[in-house]
């Protein structure tokens, strides 16, 4: 099965190639460059399946393929290499299929709606798609970082598409800028692996996790400059300098403020970008070089902790918001909080899991958004919606379908996954890491806020009574929106069926396929060699209520209880038919949440008002002491020259008798100095 | 021969094009200096050499002819050639030929004197690229200013006077020091060296015991005041802080293609020079003062940046980015690593392209606008969408993003001062620096925002068109350089560190 | 003969006279007459030097001299027409335009 890997470097090129048709002619192809997109997603799509099932067989693969730059060869090389494994190979499959979709979908959304520069939306996404699989197939962390700064800056293109309006260009700028300070954090980690290690691979035996890891074994085989500190201490700080690009992609608190903006852009970005995949680059980054991160029990509490924290951070503040897109937004960021907090808590397969659910669903969501955006004209107000449930009963039942996934609602995928996040948080918390247990707790009253606001989005739109004549009679959408809205909504309800732990503790049976999947692979990147790294480095023991069956259905239980409370009181108080904003009794606290708690406002103040008068400050210094200075000296000559001059008179006479004067002065110095008048 | 014929070409080239008549000028100052553009990427071709030009090994394309003796010491034509160089030259070439052509549009009055004055300097840049003689060396150095001045105050805009003045006079005191403390070390050097020539001097200035007395000072103190007045005066062309602000003057009265040539070309002449004598001569200063000399190249890059932030004319905010960028060359070559030094040569190249292009799009859309004030217009990209495009394009370069040539080099400057052994608490000092990715990400996206995005507002009394395809092309030309650099920096970046290793290698001796 | 120094001094009172000629006359004819007669205050230097020493050097420096006093005195006159003509006078302290 070799033959797969060979087509592997295609996955990314048909999308770029993509990409530059529809930038070079894309005005004369038809629909702006839709179908040559949609033929390279499908193709990449297409081979990303064929690439998982070699990977399924056994295969993996790991081979630099580009010497980017090696300078004379003494120190190290910078090299981009493909790197297929378990994980690689199933991020490749989702990646593809969400991009397909969304190309289809977009056909709906651009072509239908008569949208202008087309080709330059093409453009964008076939070179983001590109971006992002070049990112998941990287084989070192340069590669990565390089791919990671292309899909920031598609993510600008893309939310700044429309941008003879004011807004869009300014959240494409906030977006970039704040993924930017992230980003500068982790080009800093990158340098510092590379002067660490002298390479940054993932896998194999001189990958830098594997020499960290030997290091901390106490192998010191290896020439590793930690700058003086402790190896440990130096790789916590390197992780979390790594992380720093993390928070910023992934919207992680306190970086998370680009998100909800970046809403500006047209919503099959928003669903390909902001949902399923740009924003997923940072906890795949994370889940690429788990190895690493599993060494620093520091760096793992700490992504728990902003993981907990964000995901309920972002859940209280989606209860409030009026527009459909901005609710998705604060779920997406905080359903990343989940993965975050998998991963802090030692929960690798949970965390991989969830990422690829909320894959699903939250694509599912966008999509189904951006249906009823099209059929609400382009408004996002909820409030203006309603009884749209008859109107348009594909996207409704897929909507609910995602919505129920979102929640955690049993059976659909989104239950299985945020169960076991939830349930590694506790195990491990549980088993002698009782700071994890405050993360879990975060984690476990978020699922309320989730239930809560998932249920009040659906009963706005599709319940209750037509509140404007717009949601009377709503614009219809083509196939070409449903398709992609089916498939995924069939993902949605199944996908979790691939790793449901709770039935395989219960009843003995085999079906935790996940496990087994991310188990295999390349030596030094399986789950299993993380367990046993998590265990050893970072003290991560498994601990239970009782007995591990009574703690999976605690868990369970709890979880999946408080996801029904959320969406009980949401069905309790909107799925009336004239529904009221009960939000509105929260008082200030409902002016606190719809402000979002204030975070935009000090990071604008920072980066526009402080910025900016650091600069003027800076200019005034320049223009006034450096400059003036400079200018000084040059008065000062021209004024000194404006005295002297004044011996040039004019008067012929004056000059011969300064001649005069000058030769007698010379005369008696040398006089003076020749000892003539001794 | 070739060196010695592409120059004495490009100067006859020179004077004919002060014969042309005006209203062709343009064109034949193109036709002639595709010549030199042919020459240079020859020799990139025919390239061999693996050597250091003043340290010894293989040299291409060299000759050495002997010419005058003066007090004791010979003056030679030596030319030659090596992986420092060589990208250079070829950046002059390509860099003449495109700003040439990108003077179409703007320059209408006394056509032919701008183009000869032009192609003048280009000459005396591939001189200063390739000498390898002191003395001659010197010639081409001072010579390049003379083109310049004229360049800047007869074309230039309501104050080039002032800017004119202020380039000359400044960079004219700043040879002047670099002289003395130059010829101070050559006379300190005494009986070791019989000739003006640099790698001899070089040489003998890396061996112990070679330096002796000068007047006052001992051979310590006389290598610390020479390196200090060489880094002066090399540093105001670089220019570092606080030696820069003649710097965004000259930019913003220069023509575009002036200020493409300045930014592109003649600042790099100062860390050319900078990596030939100061660093490459007395090593040792370098490393004992690296503190210093890294918080300098630190200051200048968040200095630099922020002053590009305060600035409301397009044309200045590219002009202080550059002194930004210049910081990060200095901060590779103080790191003594591979990836430093080599990664600074090849910011050198890197951002004459970028920058370059950076500013022959402000021209272009000067040209249509008649206004470079952020302020004044907005939602340009609707009625220049190509130019908005290669503007986008040509500041996210700026701003570091991969697979374009400024992220190479300044990932290689990055990777190579933060693991330097010679420069303390260098990681650090990088982390420091690289924030400057941050700042200049910010002022490049809200100076985008407001100019080429949001509704179309600028009150003219004519329509806004595209550019003309001889504006864009240029443009389009460097853009795809910059590309290809990024994606395969080993065009440059192998020839590069091969030149570069002897000057890490040899640093014993002391 | 003659000794040198005699001759000497007769060069420094002619050089002499010369001098203040040229520091308080204000007439330019009276001002080149001054300039003439340093001129040959040198020359009797030259000839005097060349007698001492029996060589015909400083004669034929001498000879220079006055090659170069003819061509200064044509000049001179010149610019002094052309004074007049400008300034209706001779006067050298009348015409200062090239102050400052």
């Amino acid at each position: 099965m070799a033959g797969a890997f060979d087509y592997t470097p295609a996955i990314v090129l048909l999308p770029f190639l993509s990409f530059l048709l529809a930038l070079g002619v894309g005005r004369s192809m038809p629909k702006g460059g839709a179908l040559a997109g949609i033929a390279a997603t499908g193709g990449s799509l297409l081979l990303s399946v064929w690439a998982m099932l070699a990977v399924a067989n056994g295969g993996t693969y790991n081979q630099t393929i580009y010497t980017w730059a090696a300078g004379t060869g003494n120190s190290f090389e910078l090299t981009f290499g493909l790197l297929v494994d378990p994980l690689a190979a199933m991020m490749l499959v989702i990646v593809s299929l969400i991009a397909f979709l969304v190309h289809v979908f977009s056909l709906g959304y651009m072509n239908d709606e008569g949208e202008t520069g087309l080709p330059r939306y093409y453009a964008g996404l076939g070179l983001f798609t590109a971006s992002m699989l070049g990112f998941v197939v990287a084989n070192n962390l340069l590669m990565a970082f390089m791919f990671f700064e292309l899909v920031g800056l598609c993510s600008w293109l893309l939310i700044g598409f429309w941008f003879r309006e004011e807004a869009p260009p300014s959240a494409a700028k906030k977006a970039f800028l704040v993924t930017r300070f992230g980003d500068y954090f982790f080009l800093v980690g990158v340098v510092a692996v590379f002067a660490t290690f002298g390479t940054a691979a993932f896998a194999g035996e001189g990958s830098f996790p594997a020499l960290a890891e030997a290091a901390l074994a106490g192998e010191a085989a290896t020439e590793i400059n930690t700058f003086g500190f402790a190896p440990q201490t130096w790789f916590t700080v390197v992780g979390l300098l790594v992380l720093g690009g993390v928070v910023g992609k992934s919207a992680q608190f306190p970086l998370h403020t680009w998100l909800p903006d970046a809403m500006e852009g047209p919503t099959p970005v928003s669903a390909l970008i902001h949902a399923a995949t740009m924003v997923a680059a940072g906890v795949y980054l994370v889940a690429r070089m788990y190895g690493f991160y599993a060494l620093s029990p520091t760096a793992l509490g700490i992504i728990a902790f902003v993981g907990g924290f964000t995901a309920l951070f972002a859940a209280t503040m989606g209860v409030v918001k009026r527009e459909i897109k901005q609710v998705l937004a604060y779920s997406t960021i905080s359903q990343y909080g989940y993965m975050m907090l998998a991963l802090g808590a030692g929960g690798y397969i949970a965390a991989t899991f969830h990422l690829m659910t909320h894959a699903f669903f939250k694509a599912l969501l966008f999509l189904g958004a951006g249906s009823v955006i099209i059929a609400m004209h382009h408004n996002e107000n909820m409030w203006d919606m309603g009884g749209l449930k008859e109107r348009m009963p594909v996207t409704y039942w897929t909507f609910l379908a995602g919505s129920l996934a979102l929640a955690g609602i049993f059976p659909f995928s989104g239950f299985w996954s945020k169960d076991e996040v939830l349930y590694e948080a506790l195990a491990h918390g549980l088993g002698g890491t009782p700071l994890l247990l405050a993360a879990w707790a975060m984690g476990l009253l978020a699922v309320f806020f989730t239930g809560f606001y998932t249920f009040r989005m659906v009963f706005l739109t599709f319940h209750g009574e037509p509140r404007t004549d717009v949601a009377r009679d709503p614009h219809g959408v083509g196939w070409n929106v449903k398709a992609p809205l089916t498939v995924l909504g069939v993902l949605a309800v199944v996908a979790g069926f691939v790793n449901m732990v709770p039935v395989a503790k219960l009843t003995g049976a085999h079906i935790e396929f996940l496990h087994d999947w991310l188990a295999h692979g390349l030596g030094g990147l399986t789950s299993e060699h993380y367990g046993e790294l998590t265990g050893q480095f970072a003290g991560y023991e498994t601990g239970y209520v009782g007995s591990e069956l009574t703690t999976v259905l605690l868990s369970g239980a709890l979880s999946l209880g408080l996801a029904l409370a959320g969406a009980g009181l949401a069905y309790k108080l909107y799925n009336v038919p004239a529904p009221v904003e009960h939000t509105d009794r929260l008082g200030s606290v409902k002016t606190l949440l719809f402000n979002n708690y204030y975070q935009d406002e000090y990071q604008v103040w920072l980066a526009d008002t402080a910025a900016r008068n650091v600069a003027r400050g800076a200019d005034k210094f320049d223009q006034g002491v450096i400059d003036g200075v400079v200018n000084g000296i040059s008065s000062v000559s021209l004024f000194s020259g404006s005295r002297v001059r004044r011996i040039q008179t004019g008067v012929v006479s004056n000059y011969a008798a300064l001649l005069t004067l000058g030769l007698v002065a010379l005369l008696l110095g040398i006089g003076l100095m020749g000892g003539w008048f001794l | 021969m070739i060196i010695e014929a592409l120059i004495a070409y490009t100067f006859v080239a020179a004077l004919a094009t002060f014969l042309a008549p005006d209203e062709r000028a343009g064109q034949v100052a193109f036709l002639l200096s595709l010549v030199p553009v042919v020459g240079s990427l020859y020799m990139w071709g025919q390239y061999d050499a693996t050597g250091n030009a003043l340290l010894g090994g293989d040299l291409a394309f060299e000759t050495t002819i002997e010419w005058l003796r003066v007090a004791g010491y010979t003056l030679s034509w030596h030319v030659g050639v090596d992986g420092i160089s060589m990208p250079l030259i070829v950046l002059t070439t390509v860099l003449t030929t495109l700003s040439i052509v990108s003077a179409w549009t703007p320059i209408t009055d006394r056509a032919s004197q701008f183009y000869g004055l032009m192609l003048f300097m280009e000459a005396n840049l591939l001189g200063v690229f390739t000498a390898l003689d002191f003395f001659l060396w010197f010639v081409f150095w001072e010579a390049v200013l003379v083109p310049m001045y004229f360049l800047i105050g007869v074309w230039g805009g309501p104050r080039r006077k002032y800017a004119a003045i202020k380039f000359f006079v400044y960079t004219n005191v700043a040879s002047l020091v670099m002289f003395i403390g130059f010829i101070a070390l050559v006379f300190g050097l005494g009986d070791s060296v019989s000739s003006l020539s640099l790698p001899e001097i070089a040489q003998a200035l890396r061996q112990e015991g070679t330096l002796g007395q000068f007047g006052a000072l001992t051979p310590e103190a006389l290598r610390a005041v020479a390196f200090a007045a060489m880094f002066f005066g090399f540093g105001v062309k670089v220019p570092i802080v606080p030696v820069h602000t003649w710097l965004p003057d000259a930019h913003v009265e220069a023509p575009t293609p002036v200020s493409v040539m300045l930014a592109g070309v003649l600042l790099k002449m100062g860390t050319y020079a900078l990596l030939r004598f100061n660093f490459t001569m007395l090593p040792d200063v370098a490393q004992t003062y690296a503190v210093p000399i890294a918080a300098i190249a630190v200051i200048s890059v968040i200095y630099g940046a922020f002053l590009a932030m305060a600035q409301q004319d397009l044309k200045r905010i590219v002009a202080y980015s550059s002194v930004s960028s210049m910081g990060y060359v200095i901060l590779g070559l103080i790191a003594y690593t591979e990836y430093g030094v080599g990664g600074a040569t090849f910011q050198m190249v890197a951002h004459g392209l970028i920058s370059g292009l950076l500013f022959m799009t402000v021209g272009v859309i000067y040209n249509a606008t008649h206004t470079r004030m952020v302020g004044d217009m907005s939602g340009l990209a609707d009625r220049m969408p190509i130019t908005s495009g290669i503007l986008v394009a040509g500041a996210f370069g700026y701003m570091g993003l991969p697979l374009m040539a400024g992220f190479a080099a300044e990932f290689f400057i990055f990777v190579g001062s933060f693991e330097s052994a010679v420069l303390p608490f260098a990681p650090v000092f990088t982390a420091a620096a690289m924030f400057g990715i941050v700042i200049v990400a910010g002022y490049f996206l809200f100076a985008m925002q407001r100019t080429l995005f949001g509704p179309f507002r600028l009150e003219t009394d004519y329509e806004i068109t595209s550019a003309p395809v001889h504006d864009t092309l240029p443009l389009a030309v460097l853009l795809l350089c910059i590309i290809a650099l990024g994606v395969a920096p080993e065009l440059f970046f192998g020839m590069i560190t091969d030149a570069v290793t002897p000057i890490l290698n040899a640093g014993g001796g002391f | 003969m003659v000794p040198a120094q005699w001759y000497l001094m007769l060069s420094a009172a002619i050089f002499c006279i010369g001098l203040f000629g040229i520091l308080t006359r204000r007439n330019a004819l009276l001002f080149l007459m001054s300039v003439e007669l340093m001129l040959n205050a040198a020359n009797v230097n030259f000839i005097a030097f060349s007698l001492q020493w029996g060589n015909v050097t400083g004669q034929t420096f001498a000879l220079f001299t006055m090659a170069l006093a003819a061509a200064e005195v044509a000049i001179g006159i010149g610019i002094i027409l052309v004074l007049y003509r400008n300034f209706r006078d001779t006067d050298v302290t009348k015409a200062t335009t090239m102050r400052w």
